[in-house]
């Protein structure tokens, strides 16, 4: 077989399958070209060599059954341009495609469904397994990504001053979330409502990434969107839960415009009402949480977090002050209203200027 | 004729980006001008309602383009372009919109 397709060097043949995945990952574009070609096909040779058995689906090309715990991803190329969702590039078990938006896009898409089911038995973004879809390559140069209400869609940068948005594990995270919180919560996207809104996906984008590199409160960066920016940018990311207002200041951006306590709310017309603004506030009291109690900041903080988002007296108008009572109410029904994790979650919140009182 | 273009939104909020550009026509090369005049016509740029594209519920992190076209009578005409829609030569237009306030945008 080997001497009638004349586009594999022989070697590429005789490699087996885990040998040619190192080099699809790690060689020259020519050889990692040549490995992806080999897999394909072989992929194919034994799907054929399966089929002269007894009827049996190729282990390769199974498809995902919907049901609790799989993944169902799906990532498309805009091809530049701004048409959704652009051409599919690469489904759920598919090899790497060599387009590193897409390869990034599909496995930070795996590792954030991964951390809701892992860690709060949530099956995809609305609990019943629905589909995860990426556009990337969206537009030309384009410096944002958003959720556009059912996928996520990523520019590639200018490549001068931004990089490619899919290179943040957050960044994926925080656009799914959005997701969740559209299933869950239903914030409505402007002032309070909305600043809460992207504060859930800035608190949960940061989790997955910590929940990869499994790191402590302490041991994570508390960033978003970490690595965006080029060297030519002042800036270290594009949001900082740690310490809000500090993560850029650059003449061409601007200063990271974000307050850390209510006493520095923003209140303007632009940005839906100040949405990536204000949401510094919710930030750093989730920050405050986590890193009072230390260890890993999705088993108690997160956790307080997300029973709250699913509360049902969460309302598309809430504001901080709803979310932190209901922080409160959810620390208080799952540790006790002595435990260390509500006494953490009230004195956060009193720390960030949100009064939690029951009146 | 000047075209006003404001880019509102998106992922993060840049203090010195979301603020409104200006571009005289008059004062761009001939070809640029006869280039953006081409993208207007085929847009269809002055039948154009005054939103273009329209969000999902739910959806989040989306940026919005305001253009406004002033003539030299002072008239105006401004319509609002969601980042998806349906209009490939309403995009294109925004392409070299974007392109010419660059770098950030």
């Amino acid at each position: 077989m080997c001497q009638r397709i004349s586009h594999h060097h022989p070697i590429f043949c005789i490699l087996p399958p885990y040998v040619l995945s190192k080099i699809s990952q790690n060689g020259t574009d020519e050889q990692r070209a040549k490995a992806l070609q080999t897999m394909s096909t072989d992929s194919t040779m034994r799907s054929l060599r399966l089929t002269q058995a007894p009827m049996r689906q190729p282990a390769v090309l199974t498809r995902g059954v919907p049901g609790e715990g799989h993944k169902h991803r799906t990532i498309y190329t805009a091809l530049n341009t701004s048409e959704l969702p652009g051409d599919i590039i690469r489904q759920e078990g598919a090899p790497p495609s060599g387009d590193p938006a897409a390869d990034e896009a599909y496995e930070a898409l795996g590792a954030t469904y991964d951390f809701y089911w892992q860690i709060y038995a949530r099956n995809s973004i609305d609990d019943e397994g629905m589909a995860m879809k990426a556009s990337v390559h969206f537009g030309k140069k384009y410096n944002n990504a958003f959720w556009d209400g059912q996928a996520m869609v990523f520019g590639d940068g200018d490549g001068d001053l931004f990089n490619r948005f899919t290179i943040s594990l957050d960044i994926v995270g925080h656009e799914l979330t959005h997701g969740v919180v559209a299933d869950e919560g239903q914030l409505q996207y402007f002032y309070q409502s909305g600043a809460l809104n992207e504060s859930i996906s800035d608190v949960f984008g940061s989790l997955v990434r910590q929940h990869l590199l499994q790191q402590t409160a302490d041991q994570a960066d508390w960033l978003i969107g970490a690595g965006l920016f080029t060297a030519k940018i002042n800036g270290v990311a594009l949001r900082s839960l740690k310490a809000p207002g500090t993560a850029f200041d650059d003449p061409l951006l601007g200063k990271d415009p974000q307050p850390a306590h209510m006493k520095n709310f923003v209140r303007t017309f632009e940005d839906n009402g100040g949405v990536h603004i204000n949401s510094g506030i919710p930030n750093h009291a989730f920050y405050l949480v986590a890193t009072n109690l230390g260890g890993y900041a999705w088993e108690k903080a997160g956790l307080i977090w997300y029973e709250a988002l699913r509360d049902k007296q969460l309302r598309p108008n809430s504001g901080f002050q709803r979310f932190a009572r209901l922080t409160l109410r959810n620390a208080t029904r799952l540790y006790g209203s002595a435990g260390v994790e509500t006494k953490a979650v009230r004195e956060a919140w009193k720390q960030v200027g949100v009064n939690v009182s029951y009146s | 004729m000047r075209i006003h273009f404001n880019v509102e939104g998106g992922l993060a909020f840049f203090p010195n980006l979301n603020k409104p550009v200006t571009i005289d026509v008059d004062e761009l090369p001939p070809e640029e001008a006869g280039e953006l005049e081409e993208l207007l016509d085929t847009a269809k740029f002055f039948d154009l309602p005054k939103s273009v594209g329209e969000f999902a519920p739910g959806a989040a992190d989306y940026r919005r383009y305001k253009v406004t076209i002033e003539n030299e009578a002072g008239d105006r005409h401004s319509v609002q372009f969601a980042d998806v829609s349906d209009n490939p030569e309403a995009r294109k237009l925004l392409d070299f919109l974007l392109a010419k306030i660059s770098p950030i945008m």
